[in-house]
């Protein structure tokens, strides 16, 4: 019975950690190609959860679909802060004040969106209903939430998107020039400061894409990005500072642990299991699981 | 013979302090051309100003009767200029396929990008069995191939070499050294070489400046400045550096 139970919260931990992966991914893609922290990226979460909410309830689109249409829309409000805001602090010289610049534009930007969804649709917290949100499968002992395993197969499927355009295309192969060496990838004609719009798009769709899955079985509410977005930097902390495949796999760790501290922990205290085992790594393997080299901004 | 770059009265200052000064150059369609001189004199930052990755103060660069100086890197490589750089500056991270594959990002040598890779994987076959590996894994020497073969995916209008013997063995420079003299012979491609090997820079070029301390000092052909007992005196005798 007690291995039952393991692999229960194994299993409930790998399905929410998919989603965790997601998120932290596109902030990996940011901070590899940028060197910028983006501290609204929780924010842009939320306001992908909120999107595909507006699409169930006035037009009836699934959540699951839902979540994939807010990527197109995503992508262009990621190129078009870039342009209009990031684009001041990034590149333009003295990295030091920059990256100051930097914390304070996207801790800003945090704080107006949520104060903003908060004033012009009420903190009060929203939900989709569906009708597999509260349906489980059933494998012997194991119940599986059906929510959360098509939330888990959808954020995959958009990891393994990424992977592919990330190292089959030339555009992807162009971001990941302009993040290993910024100077050299403008002598192959690589613009980099497209490469940083396409960068940013990128991230927030993907953030947002996972914020519209979240939203099949997480309740919506204006605050929260706060209970997402310390995960996302610790998911990718764990996997080495701008590595994608870590950031994959520190987003799949932070579900399982969180999973498992309920074994002996309270839910409230879930967090917990994440911190210590974050600390735990950095003691032991301070680059993150997948870092391979120190990387100076 | 018409001009591929000029280069005229150039100045580059880093936080007051002037780099380069009134630098006026200029390569023929064609051309091979060496710039030497001494560490710090400003060998480095002229390539950099002539693609774009420095800022520059004052002076005009024309790249094929266009003034291409208020344009990005992006842009000028876009253009046809290919600048291969100090220290190599491969993307360690990615294999050594697409490092190449990068070299013909520009439009202009997308559609060439089997024949290029055939040409330059030719020229180093060493690319060719290493082409999944990653190209941070490489040694100095191949590493410095694999930016030579970038270099020569973009079917560059203007190659710009910056030392590329810089901290390799003696026998990796000499095949350096034959295999830019064979590409030069191959495709008489215009060539700006960057060079503390002045012996070795000035024998593969047709002219060459000598540029101190931010300054053009000497220019002349190839024989002129070999024979020139500045030159001699200071680079050829001080071989012991």
């Amino acid at each position: 019975m007690i291995v039952a139970d393991l692999v229960q919260y194994v299993v409930t931990g790998l399905l929410v950690g998919g989603v965790y992966a997601l998120m932290s991914i596109g902030l990996a893609l940011i901070f590899g190609v940028m060197r910028v922290v983006n501290f609204a990226q929780g924010d842009f979460m939320m306001l992908g959860m909120y999107l595909t909410y507006w699409l169930a309830i006035g037009y009836g689109v699934d959540p699951l679909l839902g979540a994939l249409l807010t990527i197109p829309p995503f992508f262009v409000l990621g190129l078009v802060v870039h342009r209009l805001l990031l684009v001041h602090v990034t590149g333009r010289g003295d990295p030091q004040r920059e990256m100051d610049a930097q914390l304070i534009l996207t801790l800003g930007l945090s704080l107006i969106i949520t104060n903003a969804v908060t004033m012009l649709l009420s903190p009060e917290p929203r939900g989709i209903k569906t009708a597999y949100a509260t349906q489980a499968f059933v494998v012997g002992p194991i119940l599986v939430n059906q929510a959360r395993s098509y939330a888990f197969a959808m954020a995959l499927l958009l990891a393994v998107v990424v992977y592919v355009f990330l190292t089959r295309t030339d555009l992807g192969k162009a971001l990941r020039a302009a993040a290993d060496d910024p100077e050299a990838a403008g002598y192959q004609a690589i613009d980099v400061r497209t490469m940083h719009g396409v960068a940013f798009g990128i991230g927030i769709a993907l953030v947002a894409a996972a914020g519209g899955l979240l939203a099949t079985y997480y309740p919506i509410e204006p605050t929260v990005a706060v209970n997402f977005i310390v995960l996302m930097f610790v998911a990718v902390v764990l996997g080495g500072l701008g590595s994608i495949p870590g950031a994959f796999i520190g987003g799949i760790v932070i579900g399982l642990v969180q999973s498992l501290t309920l074994l002996v922990l309270p839910f409230q205290l879930q967090n917990v299991g994440v911190f210590v085992a974050f600390l735990l790594v950095l003691y032991l393997r301070p680059q993150g699981l997948f870092g391979q080299r120190v990387r100076t901004v | 013979m018409s001009a591929m770059l000029k280069v005229s009265g150039l100045g580059v200052s880093y936080g007051g302090l002037h780099a380069l000064a009134d630098v006026s150059l200029d390569v023929g369609d064609g051309e091979f051309v060496t710039i030497v001189g001494p560490n710090g004199a400003g060998k480095t930052t002229l390539l950099k100003a002539i693609s774009g990755a420095v800022r520059v103060g004052s002076g005009h660069i024309e790249f094929r009767g266009r003034d291409v100086g208020a344009l990005s890197p992006a842009r000028r490589a876009a253009l046809g200029i290919a600048h291969v750089p100090e220290g190599r500056r491969v993307f360690p991270s990615l294999t050594v396929l697409d490092n190449l594959e990068l070299g013909s990002y520009r439009a202009a040598a997308r559609s060439r990008r089997a024949e290029s890779l055939e040409a330059v994987l030719a020229l180093f076959p060493v690319l060719g069995s290493r082409a999944k590996q990653l190209a941070g894994s490489l040694s100095g020497g191949e590493q410095q191939m694999l930016a030579l073969g970038r270099g020569l995916m973009a079917q560059p209008d203007l190659l710009l070499l910056d030392e590329p013997s810089q901290g390799l063995g003696p026998r990796i420079v000499e095949h350096i050294f034959e295999t830019i003299a064979e590409i030069r012979r191959r495709r008489r491609l215009t060539i700006l070489l960057v060079e503390q090997r002045v012996v070795e820079a000035l024998e593969l070029a047709d002219r060459g400046y000598v540029l101190e301390t931010g300054r053009v000092v000497l220019a002349g052909g190839r024989d002129a400045l070999l024979a020139d007992r500045k030159v001699q005196n200071v680079y050829l005798g001080g071989e012991s550096r």
